[in-house]
């Protein structure tokens, strides 16, 4: 296996008195799917605000190549090559699929006009035509509003935006949410596209048949802890479902 | 994720422009002045065209301001406070501070005059930190952060006034940039015109503008794109402060006087302009030109109707009628539906 390039040890995150995370860790090597699971209020989110640095941690420590990082906003890891697709809430639904794409990394023009922050939304369009086809996600004309498209357009746009600008790591939190059946095998072949670049990839999703096909290892959290860390192919839907619910008994993490 | 669809381009370029924002607004304005043209004959000149425009500079700078706020998401409630204490400040300064005369006139007019600019749009600017802090830091909804901030402006500004008007008597030799050198058309309207301009081209083509609509749109998506939200919305309250600033400097020029009480209830024409203008309080949604238009429209029906010999109440209503117009015609539109 290559080396780990991203890695959270031992991180906690309290939102008053309730402990969204409780020493959590998870390791990630370079063109690794891990799936992410676990039921709702095991701390997944939490864990994907930590590790795109939308929240800092009260507890724990990031390594991003082995060095120890310290997120205090989300452009901190943008800049470092993670890029995030967060649930349902990814895109601003006015703008158009290039300047959603470009958002905060925009293109300006040449000259004075650029140093005073001024566009070029002709290169813009077409680099995210571009980027967006590159990706492998067939996309609607890149100047139309994200609000005229349809729910899976709007997931492509948002996938795609996510694997054309990362770098090193993408989260994506549910991608397949709100898709049929083919749009969804569509994600899940970006998913592969970005594993062979040598991308690590994090996937949160509900659908444990998508995670079972798309990931080299599961880890299942439950109540703000990591219970089980393993391989995929040890898992089946069963087994998954038990480990989840806690059905079925795991050895705590203290004493693996 | 179907594939890129190419439909009847020249087809839905017509409807894009024949049911565009502006071209309607447009028609609106041009129906209106038809009207009140047949009601009174006299209403068709130059002359109503100046003192509309006249009237029409100070709410655009207010209105100009409004639209960035909304588009972000929020709505400023301070700016009519804030011309009022601009203006008072800015009087201030020239009369009390510097001993400007008011009768004063030629070359000798301009630096207490240039002065008495830059300390209304300071005030203006300072006004709009106060918002920014209130809202960002104190975390308070902007509703409530500007009723609170339009409160305090109109009290301080009754306060360093004593309630008086300071200034004046009125000298027209001093208010002449405000009088249409070129009909109808003033020296004061065409500064408006480009510092509106200049604000729409800032909205529209750069990156700041991009910022403010993406925010308003989905401030989720702007803070995960890297946008640091809270210093973008502290830049456009304080353009919006430093505009309503200026807008307090017109109407100084305008009534030679700062006056305590030139600033009640402008916000509601300025909000009124941006709504008429298509502009949505959801946030992330608006344009300059339609904020332009719909402040032109204003006093056109505050000028016809008084020229019609109609009372000026009706002004309110029909206002009124355009306000729920325009915010129908925006959600009835197919786009909108669909959602």
């Amino acid at each position: 296996m290559s080396e780990v390039i991203y890695e959270v040890k031992n991180v906690s995150k309290r939102y008053g008195s309730v402990v969204a995370l409780d020493g959590a860790n998870l390791k990630l090597h370079a063109g690794e799917v891990v799936g992410l699971v676990g039921d709702n209020g095991a701390g997944k989110s939490t864990l994907v605000k930590v590790l795109s640095g939308a929240h800092m941690p009260d507890d724990g420590q990031i390594f991003l190549d082995g060095e120890k990082v310290s997120w205090e906003n989300p452009r901190m890891a943008l800049e470092a090559g993670i890029e995030t697709l967060y649930q349902d809430s990814g895109l601003a639904p006015n703008l158009t699929v290039s300047k959603n794409v470009f958002l905060g990394r925009e293109i300006t023009k040449k000259g004075i006009l650029g140093k005073m922050g001024f566009l070029d939304s002709k290169a813009m369009e077409e680099k995210a035509h571009a980027e967006l086809e590159r990706v492998g996600i067939a996309v609607p004309a890149s100047n139309r509003s994200v609000s005229q498209l349809s729910g899976g357009q709007r997931q492509a746009v948002a996938i795609g935006r996510a694997v054309a600008w990362a770098r090193k790591v993408i989260i994506l939190d549910e991608p397949t949410n709100h898709l049929g059946a083919r749009q969804a095998g569509e994600v899940l072949e970006v998913i592969k596209e970005a594993k062979k670049k040598g991308l690590g990839v994090i996937f949160i999703s509900h659908t444990l048949p998508h995670v079972l096909e798309v990931t080299d290892r599961i880890v299942v959290l439950r109540l703000g802890k990591v219970v089980r860390d393993a391989p995929t192919s040890e898992f089946t839907g069963d087994t998954l479902v038990g480990t989840i619910t806690g059905t079925i008994q795991t050895i705590p993490e203290e004493d693996r | 994720m179907s594939s890129s669809q190419q439909p009847n381009l020249r087809l839905e370029r017509f409807k894009a422009v024949a049911g565009s924002q502006n071209s309607i607004l447009l028609s609106v304005l041009i129906a209106l002045a038809i009207i009140f043209t047949l009601a009174e004959p006299l209403f068709f000149s130059v002359a109503t065209a100046g003192n509309i425009l006249t009237d029409w500079g100070s709410i655009v700078l207010l209105a100009a301001g409004q639209t960035l706020v909304i588009i972000s998401g929020g709505i400023d409630l301070s700016v009519g406070g804030t011309l009022a204490i601009s203006g008072v400040t800015s009087a201030w300064m020239m009369t009390t501070i510097l001993g400007f005369d008011i009768t004063t006139t030629g070359p000798d007019a301009y630096p207490p005059l240039i002065v008495g600019g830059l300390t209304a749009v300071g005030t203006g600017l300072a006004v709009g930190l106060v918002n920014a802090f209130l809202i960002n830091k104190l975390r308070i909804v902007p509703f409530v952060a500007t009723l609170a901030t339009m409160g305090a402006t109109l009290g301080f500004a009754i306060i360093i006034s004593n309630g008086m008007p300071i200034g004046g008597p009125n000298d027209f030799s001093l208010i002449s940039p405000i009088n249409p050198t070129w009909m109808p058309f003033s020296w004061a309207v065409v500064g408006v015109i480009i510092v509106v301009t200049t604000v729409g081209l800032f909205l529209h083509r750069s990156r700041f503008g991009l910022h403010t609509y993406a925010i308003g749109s989905n401030a989720f998506a702007a803070r995960a794109a890297g946008i640091n939200v809270e210093r973008h919305l502290t830049k456009v309250y304080a353009l919006a402060g430093a505009l309503a600033g200026l807008a307090g400097f017109y109407v100084y020029l305008r009534l030679g006087a700062g006056s305590p009480s030139s600033g009640v209830m402008r916000e509601l024409d300025a909000i009124a302009a941006v709504v008429i203008g298509g502009a949505s309080l959801m946030g992330g949604v608006g344009r300059m030109m339609g904020t332009v238009i719909g402040a032109l429209i204003l006093f056109t029906v505050q000028s016809g109707l008084i020229m019609a010999g109609v009372a000026p109440d009706w002004k309110k209503v029909v206002v009124a009628v355009l306000i729920a117009a325009a915010v129908a015609a925006q959600t009835l539109r197919p786009q909108n539906r669909a959602r």
